[in-house]
């Protein structure tokens, strides 16, 4: 619901169509061979289903659902950058907070510079295109630039990031306003109550 | 050497044109392409080296059309290409290595590929790093290094993507050298460039690029004549033709020791 409400939705059909192709087989292996299977619930041909195992099977397709659906709506809805830099306000470090974003940078940056690599290897006569055999002969020297690459660049980074202040002591100014909604705290307040009663309930009940 | 006919290209299918109606021909003079940023220079070099795909149009290189070659490593004996960053296109543990990598891709033996890239090295003062990592060189030396391990391919068209990035005078009087001996063996140098002293001393016909499109088109020295079309283009004609020209010289002056013999 939340996924349709925050307009997701169509996003998420090629992780849940993959999802679901796992979860197929996971239902049709627990209900034909769970060891505890002894009620048979309907039979095609041969092939015997038993309930112990179809409703096993249905517990995990709801937990992996709620997993993906949880993580995908983290993903979609949320900017990296506006994740951490909450986080940050909360009191995390702002080094932490740079290795997280960075990481999300690092792969397209990589991506277009394994482009340009290419371009100057083809330039240079290297066969990059055509059949598999001839692309994963020019995929293997490109790692060596491409990691390299980005080596240098991360420590060309990091003196950028002294230059302009980045370890200074002083308290940071925050580059967006904080957006804060009324009805914010109170979600909070279920969010947490929640979920202090499902690990309370998960431990004595 | 190079017929281009209405050529166009855009980035996106049905997306705003990069180049359009392209007409150009190219012999053997070294020519300068000049123009602001994002007037289309590099997207027009990689497809004259079939790194990109033209929407219309034809590229003849020594009548031979370009989308006919299937790619642009086939295209790599005749045409050689210097990007501008050296960071890209360096991919072998030493000096030597590195400059031999081209030659060895299009099929030269090993031991004439050590002596053109022995030859080529000298040429830009690196012979004496042949076991180097070349990734421990400088900025410039790396600059050098790269247009070497396209001069040891011996092509007969070579085009230098802002050759004169991070060079000090030495390095720039050693690419004018590079330039010039390529020009005695009566091959086709190209660059695309914004440094205009440079392209006034050494680059005998300029080509203004603005918005996708030739604006201008001629000797060096007409197109720096021509300063509305230039202003036009957002480009600059070099100091000393500018000074000339505030001085009241009624003919185009390209060079200090021009400037000096009119005195």
């Amino acid at each position: 619901m939340l996924l349709i409400a925050a307009k997701v939705i169509r996003k998420t059909i090629p992780v849940f169509s993959f999802v679901f192709l796992v979860l197929i087989t996971v239902v049709i292996i627990q209900g034909l061979f769970k060891p505890e299977n002894e009620t048979a619930l309907f039979q095609i041909g041969p092939v015997v289903m038993y309930k112990e195992g179809l409703l096993y099977a249905l517990m995990i397709t709801l937990r992996v659902t709620n997993i993906v659906s949880s993580f995908m709506i983290l993903v979609l809805t949320t900017k990296p950058s506006d994740l951490v830099e909450t986080l940050v306000r909360k009191g995390m470090s702002p080094r932490i907070g740079y290795v997280i974003v960075s990481v999300f940078q690092i792969i397209p940056e990589m991506i277009s510079s394994m482009g340009t690599i290419m371009d100057a290897q083809r330039a240079r006569g290297m066969e990059t295109e055509g059949n598999l055999f001839v692309r994963t002969k020019a995929f293997l020297p490109l790692l060596g630039p491409v990691i390299l690459g980005s080596l240098i660049n991360t420590k060309e980074r990091a003196m950028a990031l002294e230059v302009r202040g980045f370890n200074s002591s002083a308290p940071k100014t925050y580059l967006n306003e904080e957006k804060t909604y009324n009805h914010s705290r109170v979600i909070q307040s279920v969010m947490l109550l929640l979920v202090v009663c499902a690990v309370t309930w998960r431990i004595f009940v | 050497m190079i017929k281009v006919s209405n050529l166009s290209f855009s980035y996106k299918k049905g997306g705003a044109p990069v180049l359009a109606g392209i007409n150009l021909e190219f012999d053997q003079r070294s020519t300068a392409i000049i123009g602001q940023n994002g007037a289309g220079k590099t997207t027009f070099v990689k497809l004259l080296k079939g790194l990109l795909k033209p929407d219309n149009g034809d590229i003849l290189i020594h009548n031979v059309n370009v989308k006919m070659k299937t790619t642009a490593a086939e295209m790599a004996g005749t045409i050689g290409l210097v990007f501008q960053n050296p960071n890209d296109q360096i991919f072998k543990r030493t000096v030597l290595e590195e400059v031999m990598f081209g030659p060895l891709n299009i099929n030269m033996g090993k031991i004439i590929a050590e002596r053109q890239a022995i030859q080529a090295l000298k040429m830009v003062e690196l012979d004496d790093k042949l076991e180097m990592n070349p990734h421990d060189l400088s900025l410039s030396e790396k600059k050098l290094l790269c247009i070497a391990s396209v001069v040891a391919m011996d092509t007969d068209i070579i085009i230098l993507d802002e050759p004169t990035i991070a060079q000090d005078i030495h390095g720039k009087e050693k690419i004018r050298e590079i330039i010039q001996a390529l020009k005695d063996k009566h091959k086709l140098v190209m660059t695309i460039i914004h440094d205009m002293d440079f392209v006034a001393e050494n680059f005998e016909r300029t080509i203004v690029f603005n918005e996708g499109k030739v604006l201008l088109d001629g000797d060096t020295r007409y197109v720096f004549s021509q300063k509305d079309i230039l202003r036009e283009a957002k480009v600059e004609a070099p100091g000393i033709t500018q000074l000339a020209e505030k001085l009241g010289f009624k003919q185009t002056i390209l060079t200090v020791e021009e400037f000096i013999q009119m005195k």
